[in-house]
């Protein structure tokens, strides 16, 4: 079955839309592209059914003062400035304030790839030539040949984010970024405040065992064993086996469970 | 491996001996091979002790709450209840282990089983001493029971009661009434008391000291004897144990045979014994 292959891939497949079009700008040059996402997050998503007939639930929204059900049309926007106290935002007014998407990828300057921190990165998206292949092409052998990245933004359906231009696998790839207001400062902690200098000794040692333990990082080697475990119970479940919760053995039934397989084997033999 | 939930595993449940619920669990699981032949399709009592054996137990004829859907019950009215009772039917390991896990120490079965609950297909002889005599005149009188039993071409089945006494089983077919097994256990007993004075036949009150009683009575239509390999609510967790004829003899010790002995122990001496379908042909006489 192709959905059960498709499970099988160790990386995750492009789909078939991009989920926008339009051009990376640089000064006065124009070039044309699709944007396909990239990054996925894998984790299982289950809808909430109901125990008893096994129809799926939908949210309402349930007035808290009379738990009647509003429609979508009575909703405002509101902004809590204090506790239970909202400003309130019709739709019109957010809408005015909002970026125009003008879909454009604008490139401000080019940097240094590696000198940008990856605690910047959020989200990847792969960039295809739209019509024009040479533009592309040109732009991404010379990203390739720089080293370098775009550094520039793109306006994403409400939202303004600064971007990365950069060359990944024979592709250009857009990485948006968080903004400066959304990383906090780790050194302002106040546990990290009056941190010990290591002694030498300490820190040859630390630095031998590190040094030791030095290899190539290679993804592959790390395995998501629930979600493993989550797709072993799905394809179960679709053959039509019944689950049968297991729980961890513990200790004071370890015995127990070595002389049920025992008997177990014995009763398969009579 | 089990469709049981174990629940409180680590609980005492025989304090003097310490025994724990998995241990009580374990014991049911390793006889499982060779109580599930002779449980099968037998309506069950069960003797609960979920406190352990030092405090009160109860006896459970009736499906104990939240019996799940996957263990066999068998509908039947009861007298002695005075309503329907669904038993239990052991047919399975998940079965056996989930009563062991409501800490049902004591299994008791019925003598026959439910499609054709009111034919028998073992006779009991429940052979028991008034002290002062003790395991050494039980033994003495099971062997002049063996060997009446054997003039009458019937082959019998020993094991421990798990108390003081020893049971007697011979398979038959089913096809007598259980006024006609009672009866058939009753002449055999009466026949050995009129040879040894030793043997008690009749219920008397009080019991003749020094004699050993061949009880008849629960050859009856819903009555019970506890399972070969239950534990008995013992303090030693003492267990009912099948023995090979050869083992009954001077010296045999039934308070022996505890949960920690009979664990290593693989003999079945009763093995194929329900196969072994015999008619009740001679007369006692």
């Amino acid at each position: 079955m192709e959905e059960e292959e498709s499970m099988e891939e160790t990386n995750a497949r492009i789909p078939k839309r991009p989920f926008w079009s339009g051009a990376v700008t640089i000064g006065l040059v124009n070039v044309p592209v699709k944007l396909y996402s990239m990054t996925f997050d894998k984790a299982f998503s289950f809808r909430f059914l109901h125990k008893q007939d096994g129809q799926p639930l939908k949210y309402q929204k349930v007035c808290v003062k009379d738990n009647a059900v509003v429609p979508w049309e009575d909703t405002v926007r509101g902004y809590e400035v204090s506790k239970n106290r909202f400003i309130v935002f019709q739709k019109e007014e957010l809408d005015a304030a909002r970026p125009q998407s003008s879909q454009k990828i604008r490139i401000d300057k080019f940097v240094d790839y590696l000198s940008i921190d990856p605690i910047y990165f959020e989200r990847s998206y792969a960039l295809a030539p739209d019509k024009s292949n040479e533009a592309y092409s040109l732009l991404l052998t010379s990203l390739q040949k720089t080293h370098k990245a775009g550094a520039g933004r793109i306006t994403l359906r409400t939202k303004e984010y600064p971007i990365l231009l950069h060359a990944y696998k024979g592709a250009m790839v857009l990485t948006t970024l968080r903004y400066a207001y959304e990383i906090s400062d780790p050194s302002n902690l106040e546990e990290l405040k009056g941190l010990k200098e290591p002694e030498k000794k300490e820190l040859d040692l630390a630095v031998k065992i590190i040094n030791d333990l030095s290899g190539e990082f290679d993804i592959n080697e790390y395995e998501d064993t629930y979600e493993e475990r989550i797709r072993k119970l799905i394809a179960k479940k679709l053959k039509g086996e019944t689950i049968v919760a297991e729980k961890p053995v513990k200790e004071e039934a370890k015995e127990l469970m070595a002389a049920l397989q025992e008997t177990l084997n014995q009763l398969k033999k009579q | 491996m089990t469709k049981v939930e174990f629940t409180n595993l680590d609980k005492v449940l025989y304090p003097v001996a310490n025994v724990t619920k998995a241990q009580v669990i374990q014991h049911y699981v390793r006889m499982a091979p060779r109580m599930l032949g002779i449980l099968k399709n037998r309506p069950m009592v069960l003797t609960r002790f979920p406190d352990g054996v030092d405090k009160e137990g109860f006896y459970e004829k009736d499906m104990p709450l939240g019996t799940p859907s996957w263990v066999k019950t068998f509908r039947k009215h009861s007298e002695s209840a005075g309503r329907e009772i669904n038993y239990i039917v052991c047919n399975n390991l998940d079965t056996l282990v989930w009563l062991a896990n409501l800490a049902a120490l004591e299994l008791h079965m019925t003598l026959s089983k439910t499609d054709r609950f009111e034919k028998p297909d073992i006779l009991v002889f429940d052979v028991d001493p008034e002290p002062p005599a003790g395991i050494d005149e039980v033994v003495k009188v099971a062997l002049m029971l063996k060997e009446k039993l054997d003039g009458l071409d019937l082959k019998s089945y020993v094991k421990t009661s798990g108390k003081k006494g020893l049971h007697i089983l011979v398979p038959i077919v089913s096809e007598y009434a259980f006024n006609q097994t009672r009866e058939y256990v009753h002449q055999i007993g009466r026949h050995l008391a009129s040879e040894s004075g030793l043997v008690a036949s009749e219920v008397s009150n009080p019991k003749k000291p020094g004699t050993v009683y061949i009880d008849y009575r629960q050859n009856s239509h819903g009555r019970t004897m506890v399972c070969p390999y239950s534990l008995r609510a013992t303090p030693q967790a003492t267990v009912s144990m099948p023995l090979d004829w050869t083992e009954v003899k001077k010296g045999l010790k039934p308070e022996a045979y505890t949960l920690s002995t009979v664990a290593k122990s693989e003999s079945n001496p009763w093995k194929g014994m329900l196969e072994n379908k015999q008619k009740l042909e001679k007369s006692v006489d």
